[in-house]
């Protein structure tokens, strides 16, 4: 199912919308984040966080990561 | 023999009829005269520091209008361009296309209260506050009018109010809510106490002085013009404010000023805040943004909370560290989306940055990587490749993107109400909106129209659907690229 989520990376200036099958891995959805930013070359390690600030598991699918329609999802680098 | 003004004036201001064919209730219903409701008795001693008669009101405003159509015959219009800064111009663009036909909004505010305003001097002061409005709106289209031989996105003077342009939209959601969605109490609060005594003074005072040294004159005249109408009606708010506190409604009126208080600023760090910065020349610039704000804005706002020992808002912290970063955050978003926009968009020049460092001295740090890499971007592959092409988040109160204050400070939230996921920018956004879900929840943004389907999802559909006409009305690189440093011989190894 495709969803839509408002996705804010740590290296960039404002939230972008991204719209993603919810069956993609929490890592791929960091990767389509910052494809959108201003730096897509840096390469590294990507953490991705939820809303209350909690850690999600990069090989877990987003469904099962608990992420839904109309959420916010930080990418941090390193 | 003919009366003298002090002989006649109190009495003519103060004409207030006991009505005696319908209840006072009937003839100022709570719902557009405002709450809380009270018997004119409350509002009996409602009084204007500076009174005006009509006549004194026509001769001062027939000689502001010489002033400012003296400036326009003299410059004669082949010469109204002549010798201003492109990014000037472009200011003046922006300007117009928020300002002009806000105010004929404004009209109307004043209007209501004229009509539903609970005491006969406010409903005076509020006529000549109309009149004021519509002459607000009029010069600007006549000038902007006269600019569209010169350039015809000038027709967004007239035109911006009526597209749903996203900037454009967020102007409406603010001035929908301040002025035309208002009850009369609210209008005096919101309009004459909030956004007159204090926002008002940086769009146009500020404005004329960098106009001044910019050398456009006539846009100079025009907004100083405007300015000294908006200190005379803005006289309004502070005895409904008295009145309210007086009546028990301290509570009520401290939400009215803070919620307006936050929603001014979202729109004007996005409108002045980087006009000011970006498309004014250096040479123009009297002051920076932030200290406009502090001098002209911030500390005048306190006295007048002090007056009448209200609270700063609770969000004042957050305000203070935004004043150092969020306009340059959205000059970010203006320059990359600048295909959705009016006017174009001036990406930092290196006499600029160092301005910009001066004033705000984690500026470069903080920023100067970020144009550094559009500057790479457009290096490698030109300015398609400075140009966003994903959909930003926008608030669902403000309607504006969700900006990170700075990169890695993010007040992003959400709140979910009636099976509904709002996304906001700022903790304050959210509590407005949590204040008056009822009010708010039922408008959707940009993103939401896209979302449901009822706006295109392709860019170049999308900025057709905002009223551009791509490629001759949207906005672009202001210098085409051309920058000096761009064009300096590459230096031999």
């Amino acid at each position: 199912m495709r969803i839509y989520l408002f996705g804010f990376a740590s290296d960039d200036f404002l939230g972008r919308v991204i719209i993603t099958p919810s069956e993609r891995t929490v890592a791929q959805l960091a990767a389509q984040l910052v494809a959108w930013g201003l730096a897509p070359e840096l390469g590294g390690p990507l953490t991705v966080r939820n809303e209350a600030g909690d850690i999600l598991d990069p090989d877990m699918t987003i469904a099962a990561a608990g992420l839904r329609n109309g959420d916010i999802f930080k990418v941090e680098r390193g | 023999m003919v009366l003298r003004r002090d002989d006649w004036l109190d009495l003519a201001r103060k004409v207030d009829w006991t009505p005696r064919y319908v209840a006072e209730r009937e003839l100022f219903p709570e719902e557009i005269s405002g709450r809380p409701w009270l018997a004119h008795d409350a509002w009996r001693d409602w009084n204007e520091a500076y009174r005006t008669t009509y006549r004194e009101y026509v001769a001062t405003q027939r000689d502001k209008d010489a002033a400012v159509l003296g400036v326009r015959a003299a410059l004669s219009k082949p010469r109204l361009f002549e010798d201003l800064d492109p990014g000037w111009v472009q200011l003046v663009k922006f300007h117009n296309g928020t300002i002009a036909l806000a105010e004929y909004a404004g009209a109307v505010a004043e209007l209501r209260m004229a009509r539903f305003g609970r005491d006969s001097a406010w409903r005076t002061m509020a006529t000549l506050g109309a009149l004021d409005e519509i002459r607000h709106t009029q010069i600007p289209l006549l000038i902007g009018h006269d600019l569209l031989a010169y350039d015809g996105n000038f027709d967004w003077t007239h035109k911006a109010f009526h597209t749903n342009e996203w900037v454009i939209l967020a102007a409406r959601h603010l001035f929908d809510d301040m002025f035309l969605a208002a009850d009369a109490i609210d209008l005096a609060v919101q309009l004459n106490f909030v956004f007159e005594t204090g926002f008002t003074n940086l769009q146009f005072l500020a404005m004329a002085a960098m106009a001044d040294r910019a050398h456009h004159h006539l846009f100079e005249k025009t907004v100083a013009s405007i300015q000294t109408d908006e200190a005379r009606h803005a006289q309004i708010g502070h005895p409904v404010l008295r009145t309210l506190i007086e009546n028990g409604s301290c509570e009520r009126a401290q939400y009215l000023i803070d919620k307006m208080w936050w929603r001014c600023w979202r729109l004007f760090l996005a409108l002045t805040g980087t006009a000011m910065e970006y498309l004014a020349p250096v040479s123009a610039r009297t002051r920076s943004f932030k200290e406009f704000m502090t001098e002209w804005v911030t500390e005048q706002f306190m006295k007048n909370l002090a007056e009448f020992d209200l609270e700063k808002p609770w969000f004042w912290d957050l305000f203070m560290d935004e004043l150092d970063y969020a306009h340059h955050s959205l000059q970010l978003g203006l320059y990359t989306y600048r295909p959705t926009l009016w006017f174009d968009v001036a990406m930092p020049d290196p006499a600029e940055r160092m301005w910009l460092n001066e004033k705000y001295p984690r500026w470069e740090e903080t920023y100067g990587p970020l144009w550094d890499r559009l500057e790479r971007r457009w290096q490698s592959g030109g300015e398609a490749n400075t140009i966003s092409y994903s959909l930003p988040a926008l608030c669902n109160l403000c309607q504006l993107p969700a900006l990170f204050i700075r990169p890695g400070r993010n007040t992003a939230c959400t709140l979910e109400t009636d099976g509904r996921r709002y996304l906001f920018c700022s903790e304050p956004c959210r509590w407005i909106f949590e204040r008056e879900t009822s009010r708010f929840a039922g408008h959707r943004s940009v993103v939401d129209r896209i979302a449901a389907g009822e706006a295109p999802g392709k860019l170049i559909d999308l900025i057709e659907w905002m009223g551009l006409t791509a490629p001759a009305e949207t906005g672009k690189d202001l210098r085409r690229g051309l920058d000096p440093w761009r064009l300096d011989p590459v230096p031999k190894p």
